[in-house]
């Protein structure tokens, strides 16, 4: 009876590193997505952060398989691939995925328009964020009208990314009901 | 909530805190442009690019589609454009020959030095600027076909940039339009030197202009070949408008389509590419009294 207890433990306790992983590869893939989806001409500049909204959907819904690691290096490679202001991107990634923890229960329980709003403020924030940075460390301000339109874009897409994201996650919660 | 559950969420706020502090660090490190920290960053450009490449393939196709269907409903307005267009590229290629031959005239006469020959090397930009803060490209050519930081990229419509990051197979290009770019130019029809400074957006700024000179909407804007790094007649872009003293200039490249572009290689001899700081590199002479503090300055506290 023991050897069976300790081998139900085992399986209740197994390793969250696989699903870590796969939120890993898919949040890299994202980035180079966003890369991608510059070359149209018409997102020239001010491609949608689309990274932003899988991190922001990812700790809401599935926070336990998206640790720290991973947004850190979605913002370094962003900022590689992107050139932009090296750590600029996964600095503000981080401080939001930290604010984010600290009201987490309330966005859970948040309905969608609200979240789309909290979002709309963290994006807006985020911009902010690496624009001062930029001016800081540049000592110039970059033209405004690309960055408007960024986020923009980027709180069109999020009902998409939030509804996908969402989709999964029940299906998982179905899966494991079953 | 649990004493290991507490030690968890104080280690995971331990790691939150080191990472900032790291990616913080990193800006500072990164603007300080350390040749270990631009080797990292052509490294994983050099291993990241070809992954690029492969994902952005079917955005490439989508693309592609779109465009190919706006072709085919505008065709026949675009027959009639490229006949006029044919017409006129023909009265054009008779006036440059008759030019062609008057400066080659003229330059016997008066013994003018070719520019130094540079070699073009096509290549295909593997990324568009994605963010409103770098307007940079990757390039899929490196080291290995000889190319060097400082080397000019080109289209056949004018100046693209200037290569900044040179990695084995990759190379990263600072498009004119960067923040961080600047260009030492002349007005083609008065050649009154100026500097044309990026904006991170569609358009450059026209500065350092002498009060005399008058630029016209419409005019064109030619690298100056000063500082030795850029040759001189690369068509930079036209004056768009002047308001309030701010000279706009609208890039001769579209970059929102820039697919290929060719790195004209060599010509770099004598000039230190080490350090190749664009800002400190064109930074010309002030123009303003008030900053030339006590330069020039007589007794009686009048200038001469």
């Amino acid at each position: 009876m023991k050897n069976q207890r300790s081998y139900f433990e085992k399986a209740d306790f197994q390793s969250g590193l696989p699903l870590q992983l796969l939120t890993a590869t898919l949040g890299l893939t994202l980035v180079l997505l966003e890369l991608a989806v510059a070359q149209w001409p018409v997102f020239y500049g001010s491609a949608p952060n689309l990274s932003l909204i899988f991190i922001y959907c990812m700790i809401i819904y599935h926070g336990k398989h998206m640790p720290i690691f991973t947004i850190f290096f979605m913002g370094i490679i962003g900022d590689f691939l992107l050139s932009d202001l090296l750590g600029g991107r996964a600095t503000s990634f981080m401080l939001l995925a930290y604010v984010m923890q600290l009201r987490l229960v309330r966005l859970q329980q948040s309905d969608f328009g609200q979240l789309w709003i909290d979002f709309a403020f963290s994006c807006a924030a985020v911009s902010l964020f690496q624009l001062l940075l930029f001016s800081a460390v540049n000592f110039a301000i970059p033209s405004l009208s690309p960055i408007l339109f960024q986020i923009g874009a980027t709180l069109i897409l999020f009902p998409i990314g939030y509804l996908l994201i969402f989709a999964v996650h029940r299906l998982l919660q179905k899966v494991k009901m079953i | 909530m649990r004493v290991s559950d507490k030690a968890r969420v104080r280690q995971s706020r331990i790691v939150h805190g080191v990472l900032i502090l790291i990616s913080f660090s990193l800006m500072f490190l990164g603007k300080a442009d350390l040749a270990a920290l631009r080797n990292l960053r052509m490294g994983s450009n050099d291993f990241l690019a070809p992954i690029v490449d492969i994902v952005s393939a079917p955005i490439r196709g989508i693309e592609t589609m779109i465009e190919g269907v706006r072709t085919v409903a505008s065709l026949r307005a675009e027959n009639v454009r490229l006949q006029g267009e044919n017409d006129l590229l023909k009265r054009w290629r008779r006036r440059a020959e008759i030019l062609e031959s008057e400066n080659r005239q003229l330059r016997s006469v008066t013994g003018a030095a070719t520019v130094a020959s540079r070699t073009p090397i096509t290549a295909r930009a593997v990324t568009a600027p994605g963010g409103g803060f770098a307007h940079t490209v990757l390039i899929s050519i490196g080291s290995e076909k000889g190319i060097e930081r400082g080397n000019p990229a080109v289209t056949a419509d004018g100046l693209v940039g200037i290569v900044i990051d040179v990695g084995r197979a990759y190379a990263r290009v600072l498009l004119i339009s960067d923040i961080n770019a600047r260009v030492p130019v002349i007005l083609a029809s008065s050649s009154w030197p100026g500097l044309s400074v990026g904006q991170n957006g569609q358009f450059l700024d026209l500065q350092f202009l002498p009060d005399e000179a008058k630029p016209k909407i419409g005019e064109l804007v030619l690298t100056s070949g000063h500082g030795g790094v850029l040759p001189n007649g690369l068509p930079v872009g036209r004056v768009d408008q002047i308001k309030d003293g701010k000279i706009r200039v609208r890039p001769a490249v579209d970059f929102r389509h820039l697919n290929y572009l060719s790195v004209l290689v060599g010509g770099l001899d004598g000039i230190d590419n080490s350090n190749l700081d664009l800002a400190d590199f064109y930074t010309p002479m002030p123009i303003d009294d008030s900053t030339r503090l006590l330069e020039g300055l007589n007794s009686s506290g009048k200038r001469k």
